[in-house]
């Protein structure tokens, strides 16, 4: 059941865009990610240290935990059992305390076996212009006469 | 010229399990906090039951937290001196709900080079299966690991 603020299928046209939605990955965040993710700390995700010794300018934000961060973006934006398939490629590091922009462009909408789907364009990108991860989100979303 | 690939093939087809893992509601909002999830249908139960569940849903990439408790084997790539998370997919089946209990299973799905500016690499990718108490497929996860030279 989707969230009923959120957008109907005949609200959305391909071009449309989504965001860009801004969310940071705090230190506090990412720690609490990697203590439930079971990444023994610290590590490169959680210690300057750590991370200086790998080559990176600073502890980064886990590819799983931006996939959970982009995700978010898109179940606030479309509902909660919206999101059916989401396919991200990780780019570049990403830092801890940096405003991450999230964002979507609809490529394609049709119905599907009953279901109203919207394909997307999503990206995460840092206040730079950084392009820190890329992919594909399939959304459902309900139409205005259900 | 197609690139020749020594690894282990004998990997194809095999499933290594693992689980059960439980998704309690403390699990779900240590994972709401870890990431400033505040959805009412992930936080409260209240909701959740509202909408016909019997407590608050998981977001939907929570299971690829789960996915390293799979012991994968060695492919024994000969390629590469630098391993790295490229990317990863999930595609959700059905809800995942607090109390739920998951069982995995993971296979070796494909191994292929791409070249680009940055030269040639490998990519591997395991694919993981999530299932319910019921028997039902609730997500699938594909992980894939790039091998640079």
């Amino acid at each position: 059941m989707p969230d009923q603020n959120g957008p109907f299928f005949e609200d959305i046209d391909m071009g449309d865009e989504i965001g860009p939605i801004e969310l940071v990955a705090t230190d506090e965040n990412v720690s609490t990610f990697c203590e439930l993710w079971g990444n023994p700390m610290p590590n490169r995700f959680t210690s300057q240290e750590i991370a200086e010794k790998s080559g990176l300018p600073g502890p980064i934000v886990p590819g799983v935990m931006s996939m959970a961060i982009m995700s978010q973006a898109l179940t606030d934006w479309a509902g909660p059992e919206s999101l059916k398939d989401l396919d991200l490629v990780f780019r570049q590091p990403i830092p801890h305390n940096k405003p991450l922009l999230i964002s979507a462009t609809v490529t394609d909408t049709r119905e599907e076996d009953g279901e109203n789907i919207i394909e997307c364009d999503v990206l995460m990108m840092g206040e730079a212009g950084e392009r820190y991860v890329g992919g594909i989100a399939i959304i459902t979303l309900p139409s205005s006469g259900e | 010229m197609t690139m020749e690939l020594e690894y282990n093939r004998d990997l194809y087809g095999v499933e290594h399990e693992a689980g059960p893992f439980e998704i309690t509601a403390d699990l779900i909002q240590i994972f709401n906090r870890s990431i400033g999830e505040t959805s009412a249908m992930f936080t409260d139960q209240a909701t959740a039951q509202a909408a016909g569940y019997s407590g608050v849903l998981a977001p939907p990439t929570l299971v690829t937290m789960l996915v390293r408790n799979v012991e994968l084997p060695d492919i024994e790539l000969n390629f590469g001196v630098m391993r790295f998370h490229a990317g990863q997919r999930v595609q959700s089946r059905a809800p995942i709900v607090a109390g739920d209990s998951l069982m995995a299973s993971s296979h070796l799905k494909e191994v292929y080079p791409k070249t680009g500016r940055s030269g040639t690499m490998v990519f591997t990718v395991w694919e993981t299966t999530f299932t319910n108490q019921d028997g039902t497929v609730v997500a699938d996860v594909q992980e894939s690991y790039a091998s640079r030279e």
